[in-house]
C-alpha cells in the first residue's frame, strides 16, 4: 500500500477544515471495508487519509425526531439491522443491511459510507430510496438536505461537493393516514455472502401508490412509481399488472458483467419484482390488520 | 491528531488483555501489527479484502476482518485475537468443542472461525442453526463441510462436552 | 466416535490444540533473521513479447537490495519441472499465462518490495493468447509452445502437448440397441485454499534449505536438484504443515527461483503470494469430453467411446500424469466389453494445471455419470438400476489385467440410494441423482517410515507425509500405540523435514494411510524384532523366551515396561530404530506405471430444488459414501468426505475461472471467484461409509478424501435436469445456466420441429 498522511479530527470544524484544504486529494475514511481495499489496491490515492470515527457529531446512534429516524454518519449496518424500531418501520431496510457482507462487515460498514460509495449495486439503496430517506449534508458553511433520490449521480460519484460531508440520513415515518408495506429482495450467485447480480426494493401505500427501487440494472440505484394504484389492487388483472412492472423496468438499463449477463439481469428484474411486491402488499396489510 | 505520510507513531492497544506499545505508519494494517510488530502469527492473512474470514479479531469486542483496519484506527483500542481465547493455560469451551467435533482440518481457517463463533456467542448466547450460519458466514473453509463447526458451537452453547 | 478395531477413545487430533490457539506456525508465519522480502513482476495480459525491462527505477526504492531478472540467472535459463523440464524460474522472451513473473525484486521489507515491483518498467507486446480448447486447435492460433523446445515430437507444431490411447477391446465389434452420445465440459477452478503460497529459501554450505509447505517433499526436492544439476543431499526440503493443500501445494513452483536468489544473495529470501497470486498460479486442468455411450435393450453397456481434452495451460507440470491416470478410468466403474478412450493434454496460455483432488477423474466422471443417468431415462430404467446391472462384482476385472474390483460396490450404491430415500415420492421443482465415481490410488510408489523408540520408551516415528488436515499424524499415532502399547502422550510423529524423515512419495492419491501406515506398522514391528534381539543377546537366551508386545517386555521369571527393558539391553544408553516400507511395484507396459493400489469409489447422491423463475438451485439433501475398507478415525474420515462433498458443490455450482480476451484472470480473488460458504451447505449432509475391511491398508482399510468429490457434479446434475426437466452438460450449474436451459426447453416446446443436436467438431470425432 502506498503510504499517506492521516488525519483524526475530533471535532466537526476539524474535519471540514481538512476537507476544505486537501479537497480531491483526501480519502474519507468511516468504517473502512471499502476505502482500506481502494487503498490497498491503488485504486485511490490520497495525500491524506480523513478518519471520521472521533468526531462526536456524527454520531452512531439512530435518533427518533418528531417526523424521522435519524441515522448518525457513524452508524454502522450491524447496529441498523439490529434496531427495533428501523426493524419494525423500515423492515426492508434492515433487511438489505443485513445483506450487506458478513458480520465482521456489518460490525464497521456505516450506512452513510454505503452511499457515499455510490455502487450501482449497494444492497442499501433500494429500501432507502422507496422509503424516501433523505440525506443532510453539512460544510463549513452550513447544512443542506436532499432527497437521496437526488444523491446518487453514477457509478461511484455523488452529488456531494468539495468540503461536504454526510451528517445524517433520515428514514421519513409514513404519515398516520397512511400505512405502507415494503419488501426487499436480492439475487446471488450463492446463498453465502455475495454481491447482488440485482436487488430490488416495492414500497405499497395505503394509497395505491406503488415505488420500486432497483439496484445493479443501471448507472445507479434507480427509484421508479407506478401511481395508478393497479399493483397493489387485488381486483386488477394479473397481465395489467405486468405490463405496468415491464413499463417500471423499461427504465433499467441491466450490463452484462462477470456476475450475470444482461438477459438474465433483465429476466430477474420482473421476477422479483413481482415476489417482493407480493411481500410488500403482505406487509402492507399486516400493518393494516393492527388498526 | 495528524500523522504525515512517512511518520511513524506510537500507537497503543490493549492486546489479550496486555497493553503494547507500537510504532506504525498511516498505511499499516491492524493485521500486519499483530502479525509482525507483536509476534501474534496466530490471526492469518489471506484475501486481504474481507471475503475470507482468516484474519477476524475482536475490536473492543466487535468480530472485524483486522486486514481492512488501519492500525491508526485501532489506537487506543481493546483486541482480542487467538491467542487471548485461551486463559491460564484452558481453553476457552468453544476451542474444546471445536476440537471434540472434528471441526479442524488444516487448521488455517480456524482462529478466524473461532473468533467469529466466540463473538456470535457473546451477543446470542443460544443462537439457532440459522443463526450460527449467519454467524460464521464471513469465515471461508476449503477443507470441511462446516457441519461440525455447526455442531461444535451448538455444543460450545449448551456446554456440553 | 469410536473404532471397534483400537481400544480407548481416539486422541484429540494430533496438531488440534495448536490450531485452536493459534500457536501452529505455517510457512507464512515463520519468521527469519536477515530475510529478503521478495514480490514477483508479472504483467496485466496472457501472452506477451517481452521486449526490455528497466530495472533502474525499482533499484532506487529505499530498501531494494537488487531486481533479478532473466538477464541474472544461468543461460540457458533453468527450467524445472516434475514429467518435462520446461517451466523456466522466470518468462523466457515471452509470458505464457497471466501471472507468469518477468522479473523479482528482492527488498528489505514487503513494502519496499511492492514498490520496488511497481517500479519495474517491462516494455511488452500483447500477442493473442490461447484460452480454451478451441483456440488451441486452430490453425490460426499461435503455439504456446516452441517447436524448437520438441524436437522429434509429432505434434511440435501443434498445440497438443500428447495423446494417450488407452481401453480395451474393439468398439467396432460392439452390437448396440441403443447409442447417446454428447459433449460435456468441466470448467477451469482453483484451489483456493485458505492458506495462499509462501516460500522461504536460505543457502546452507554449498546447498539450500527450502521452507515450502509442501505436499511431496521429496519431489520437491528432486525437482530443485535437478534444476541446478546438484546432488540430492545439497537440497533440504523443510515443509511446514499446509494449510490447506488440495493437490495444489504439491508440485513445484517458485521454490528453485528462490534457491537460486538465495544463493546469489546469500542471504535468506520470503516470496508470500497473495491470494491473486495465488490464483494465477494453480488451478485444475479444465476439459471437454465426447462421450458415446452404447447400450442393450436392458441397459448393459455394450461399449464406451471418450474422447477428451485437458486444457492444461502453458507448461506441462504434472498435467501429463492427470490426464493419463483421470484418463484410464474414463469408461467409469462398469464391466464394458469394449472401452476406447482417447486423450489430451492441450497447452494454452493460462496458469499451468496441476493436481488437484480427484486428479482427472471429475472431469471424465461428469461426462460418463451423466450420460449413464440420460440412458436410463431414455430406456425407461431406473437410475440406480442401470447402475446396478453394470457394476462389477467384488474381484470381478472392470479393466482387464489390471486390478480387479476391490469392494462390494453394490452396497455403495445401495446405501446412497437407501439414505438419500431413493424410492420415495418427490416434490414439485425437485430432482434427484445418483452418480459414482472410482479412482486408482497410487500405482508404482513406496513410503518408508522409521520408528525410534528412546531410551524411556517414548517413540519418534519419522514419516515423510504431509498433515494438511486430513490428520494423518493422528492416524499414524493410533496406529503405532496400538502396536506398540505405547500411550499416546509418548508417541511424537515427526513430519516434514528431508534431512530427517525417510523417503515417501507423496502425500496424494488418497494413498497415506495405506502406504505409509503399512510402513509404520513394518517399521514398529522392526523395531520390536530389535528390541527383541537385543534383549536376546545381552540376557543370552533364546529368542522363543523374549516376548515384546503391547507396552511389556516378557522375559522368563520377569515382567519389565519397556523403560526397565532398555535398561537392561542398552547397557551405555541408546535407542532403538525400527525401519519399515511399503511400496506397490512399478509394471512394466502397464498404461498408469503399475498396478493400481487400490481403488477409491465413492457413491453420491443428492435431492434438491430449482427455482424454475430464477433457475437458482437449493441443496436439500446430500449423501455420500465411501467404500473406507476400515475406517481407522472415523471422525477424520466423515471430516474428509463432507469437505470433498462441499468442495466439490463448488465447480458443481459455482465456480469457474473467467477469462478476459487479453488472456486475464477477471475474478481474480475472493471477491467474484466464489466457492461455498456456511450458508451454501446443503440442509441434510450424511456421510457414511461401507467397512468391510477389504483394503490393503492396516485391518483392512482404504484411503479416503477424494471420494465425494468424483462424482458429485454427476449427481447434482442429474438431480437439475430432472428437478428443471432440462439437460444440462456444461458445468458449473450456475442459476444462470439453469435458468437458460428452462428458457432453451421452452423454447424447445413451442418449436417442435427444431434440431436437437449440436453439431459436434469434426476433431472430437476419433473416427
Amino acid at each position: 500500500m502506498r503510504s499517506f498522511a492521516y488525519a483524526r479530527p475530533e471535532s466537526l470544524n476539524e474535519a471540514l477544515a481538512l476537507l476544505d484544504e486537501y479537497g480531491p486529494a483526501a480519502t474519507i475514511l468511516a468504517g473502512g471495508t471499502d476505502v482500506v481495499v481502494r487503498l490497498r489496491t491503488g485504486r485511490v490515492l490520497p495525500a491524506i487519509v480523513i478518519d471520521l470515527k472521533r468526531v462526536p457529531a456524527l454520531h452512531a446512534d439512530i435518533l427518533e425526531t418528531g417526523t424521522c429516524l435519524r441515522v448518525g454518519a457513524r452508524t454502522v449496518m450491524a447496529d441498523l439491522v439490529a434496531d427495533a424500531r428501523v426493524r419494525s418501520r423500515f423492515p426492508a431496510l434492515a433487511e438489505a443491511a443485513h445483506e450487506v457482507g458478513s458480520i465482521q462487515i456489518r460490525n464497521r460498514a456505516t450506512l452513510a459510507g454505503n452511499i457515499c460509495n455510490a455502487s450501482p449495486a449497494a444492497d442499501t439503496a433500494p429500501p432507502l430510496l422507496v422509503y424516501g430517506a433523505v440525506v443532510n449534508l453539512v460544510n463549513a458553511t452550513g447544512t443542506r438536505s436532499l432527497p437521496l433520490a437526488q444523491f446518487f449521480k453514477g457509478p461511484g460519484r455523488t452529488a456531494m461537493e468539495r468540503g461536504e460531508l454526510v451528517e445524517s440520513i433520515d428514514l421519513p415515518f409514513a404519515k398516520e393516514n397512511e400505512r405502507q408495506g415494503a419488501a426487499f429482495a436480492r439475487a446471488t450467485r450463492r446463498l453465502g455472502v455475495d454481491l447482488a447480480t440485482i436487488n430490488v426494493a416495492c414500497l405499497v401505500k395505503a394509497s395505491g401508490q406503488t415505488l420500486f427501487a432497483y439496484g445493479a440494472v443501471a448507472p445507479t440505484p434507480l427509484l421508479v412509481s407506478d401511481d395508478s394504484g393497479k399493483l397493489a389492487d387485488a381486483n386488477c388483472r394479473e397481465d395489467e399488472k405486468l405490463k405496468i412492472l415491464e413499463n417500471l423496468i423499461a427504465h433499467t438499463a441491466p450490463i452484462s458483467d462477470v456476475r450475470a449477463s444482461h438477459e438474465y439481469r433483465e429476466a430477474l428484474l420482473m421476477v422479483m419484482s413481482r415476489r417482493v411486491l407480493d411481500a410488500a402488499i403482505a406487509r402492507l396489510h399486516d400493518q393494516e390488520g393492527l388498526l | 491528531m495528524i500523522a504525515a505520510a512517512a511518520e511513524a507513531v506510537t500507537i497503543h492497544l490493549t492486546v489479550n488483555g496486555e497493553e503494547r506499545s507500537v510504532k506504525v505508519l498511516p498505511h499499516h494494517i491492524l493485521l500486519d501489527v499483530l502479525r509482525d510488530q507483536l509476534g501474534l502469527t496466530g490471526t492469518k492473512e489471506c484475501c486481504l479484502q474481507g471475503e475470507c474470514g482468516a484474519c477476524t479479531v475482536l475490536l473492543n469486542g466487535r468480530a472485524v476482518d483486522s486486514c481492512l483496519v488501519l492500525a491508526l484506527e485501532a489506537d487506543g483500542s481493546e483486541v482480542l485475537t487467538i491467542e487471548g481465547l485461551a486463559s491460564d493455560g484452558k481453553l476457552d469451551t468453544l476451542q474444546t468443542a471445536f476440537l471434540e467435533k472434528g471441526a479442524v482440518q488444516c487448521g488455517f481457517c480456524i482462529p478466524g472461525m473461532l473468533l467469529s463463533a466466540k463473538y456470535l456467542l457473546n451477543t446470542n448466547p443460544h443462537p439457532t442453526r440459522e443463526e450460527i450460519q449467519e454467524g460464521l458466514a464471513g469465515n471461508l473453509c476449503r477443507c470441511a463441510g462446516y457441519y461440525r463447526m455447526i455442531e461444535a458451537v451448538v455444543a460450545a452453547s449448551e456446554a456440553k462436552l | 466416535m469410536k473404532n471397534h478395531r483400537f481400544a480407548g477413545e481416539p486422541p484429540i487430533r494430533v496438531g488440534g490444540v495448536e490450531r485452536v490457539t493459534g500457536a501452529q506456525r505455517y510457512a507464512a508465519d515463520l519468521r527469519f533473521e536477515n530475510v529478503l522480502h521478495l514480490k514477483l513482476v508479472h504483467l496485466d495480459c496472457g501472452h506477451a513479447r517481452i521486449k526490455s525491462i528497466d530495472i533502474s527505477d525499482a533499484l532506487k526504492v529505499e530498501g531494494v537490495h537488487g531486481v533479478v531478472t532473466t538477464a541474472d540467472l544461468p543461460q540457458p535459463v533453468p527450467r524445472f519441472g516434475p514429467a518435462v523440464m520446461d517451466w523456466p524460474l522466470l518468462a523466457v522472451n515471452e509470458t505464457k499465462f497471466f501471472g507468469e513473473p518477468v522479473a523479482v525484486v528482492a527488498a528489505e521489507t514487503i513494502d519496499a518490495a511492492q514498490a520496488g515491483a511497481q517500479a519495474v518498467k517491462v516494455d511488452f507486446e500483447e500477442l493473442p493468447a490461447v484460452l480454451s480448447i478451441d483456440d488451441a486447435l486452430n490453425p490460426e492460433m499461435p503455439l504456446v509452445r516452441e517447436p524448437e523446445l520438441r524436437p522429434g515430437d509429432k505434434f511440435a507444431n501443434t498445440n497438443i502437448f500428447k495423446e494417450w490411447n488407452l481401453g480395451h477391446g474393439n468398439i467396432e465389434e460392439a452390437k448396440s440397441a441403443f447409442v447417446l452420445e454428447h459433449i460435456y465440459s468441466f470448467p477451469m477452478v482453483t484451489h483456493f485454499a485458505i492458506e495462499p503460497h509462501a516460500f522461504i529459501a536460505a543457502p546452507d554450505d554449498d546447498g539450500v534449505t527450502i521452507w515450502s509447505p509442501n505436499q511431496h517433499p521429496f519431489v520437491l526436492q528432486k525437482v530443485v536438484a535437478a534444476t541446478f544439476k546438484w546432488p540430492l543431499s545439497r537440497v533440504r526440503i523443510i515443509a511446514p504443515d499446509p494449510g490447506g493443500g488440495f493437490g495444489g501445494k504439491g508440485w513445484p513452483l517458485y521454490e528453485s527461483l528462490l534457491a537460486f536468489l538465495a544463493l546469489k544473495f546469500k542471504r535468506p529470501v520470503r516470496l508470500v503470494l497473495t491470494l491473486e497470486e495465488t490464483f494465477q498460479n494453480v488451478r485444475r486442468a479444465s476439459a471437454r469430453a465426447y462421450v458415446r455411450s452404447g447400450f442393450d435393450a436392458e441397459g448393459h453397456l455394450t461399449f464406451q467411446e471418450v474422447s477428451t481434452d485437458y486444457l492444461i495451460g502453458a507448461y506441462a507440470a504434472v498435467a501429463p500424469r492427470v490426464v493419463s491416470k483421470g484418463s484410464y478410468v474414463a469408461g467409469g466403474p462398469y464391466i464394458c466389453p469394449h472401452v476406447k478412450i482417447r486423450a489430451r493434454a492441450i497447452l494454452s496460455h493460462t496458469t499451468p494445471s496441476t493436481a488437484f483432488r480427484g486428479f482427472g477423474t471429475p472431469q471424465g466422471s461428469w461426462g460418463v455419470e451423466s450420460q449413464l443417468t440420460e440412458a436410463a431415462a431414455l430406456l425407461g430404467i431406473d437410475a440406480v438400476e442401470i447402475r446396478r446391472r453394470n457394476l462389477p462384482k467384488y474381484r470381478e476385472e472392470f479393466i482387464p489385467n489390471t486390478t480387479p474390483c476391490d469392494g462390494n460396490w453394490f452396497e455403495v450404491l445401495e446405501a446412497a440410494a437407501d439414505h438419500i430415500g431413493w424410492d420415495t415420492p418427490l416434490a414439485k421443482h425437485r430432482g434427484r441423482g445418483i452418480a459414482l465415481g472410482v479412482k486408482s490410488s497410487s500405482t508404482a510408489a513406496s513410503s518408508q517410515a522409521m520408528a525410534r523408540m528412546l531410551f524411556d520408551g517414548s517413540v519418534l516415528i519419522l514419516t515423510g507425509t504431509s498433515d494438511m488436515g486430513q490428520g494423518a499424524r493422528t492416524v499414524y499415532t493410533q496406529l503405532a500405540s496400538d502396536n506398540l502399547g505405547v500411550p499416546y502422550d509418548r508417541i511424537r510423529i515427526v513430519m516434514g523435514d528431508t534431512n530427517i524423515v525417510p523417503f515417501d512419495n507423496s502425500t496424494s492419491a488418497s494413498r497415506s494411510t495405506v502406504f505409509m501406515g503399512n510402513a509404520i506398522l513394518s517399521a514398529c514391528r522392526d523395531l520390536k524384532s530389535k528390541f527383541q534381539q537385543l534383549l536376546v543377546k545381552e540376557l543370552d537366551i533364546s529368542a522363543d523366551e523374549v516376548e515384546v508386545d503391547s507396552g511389556k517386555v516378557k522375559i522368563p521369571g520377569r515382567t519389565m515396561t519397556f523403560a526397565e527393558a532398555l535398561k537392561v539391553c542398552l547397557p551405555t544408553r541408546g535407542e532403538i530404530i525400527g525401519l519399515g516400507t511399503y511400496s506397490n511395484p512399478p509394471v512394466e507396459g502397464h498404461p498408469i506405471g503399475a498396478h493400481p493400489s487400490f481403488w477409491e469409489f465413492n457413491a453420491v447422491a443428492t435431492e434438491l430444488e430449482v427455482d424454475p423463475e430464477t433457475g437458482a438451485v437449493h441443496l436439500i439433501k446430500l449423501v455420500v459414501v465411501s467404500d473406507v475398507g476400515e475406517a481407522l478415525n472415523p471422525l477424520q474420515v466423515e471430516a474428509q468426505d463432507e469437505g470433498s462433498a462441499i468442495m466439490g458443490l463448488g465447480h458443481s455450482l459455482m465456480e469457474h475461472m473467467v477469462h478476459d480476451q487479453h488472456g486475464r484472470i477477471v475474478n481474480l480473488g475472493a471477491l467474484d471467484y466464489r466457492i461455498p460458504t456456511i450458508k451454501d451447505i446443503p440442509l441434510v449432509m450424511e456421510s457414511v461409509f461401507i467397512e468391510n475391511g477389504d483394503g490393503p491398508g492396516p485391518f483392512g482399510s482404504k484411503g479416503v478424501g477424494e471420494g465425494g468429490l468424483l462424482s458429485i457434479a454427476a449427481a447434482v446434475g442429474a438431480a437439475v435436469n430432472q428437478a428443471a426437466d432440462v439437460s444440462i452438460r456444461d458445468l458449473p450449474l450456475t442459476a444462470e445456466r439453469v435458468w437458460r436451459a428452462i428458457q432453451e426447453r421452452s423454447r424447445h416446446l413451442e418449436e417442435p420441429g427444431k434440431d436437437q443436436n449440436s453439431g459436434l467438431p469434426a476433431d472430437m470425432l476419433s473416427r
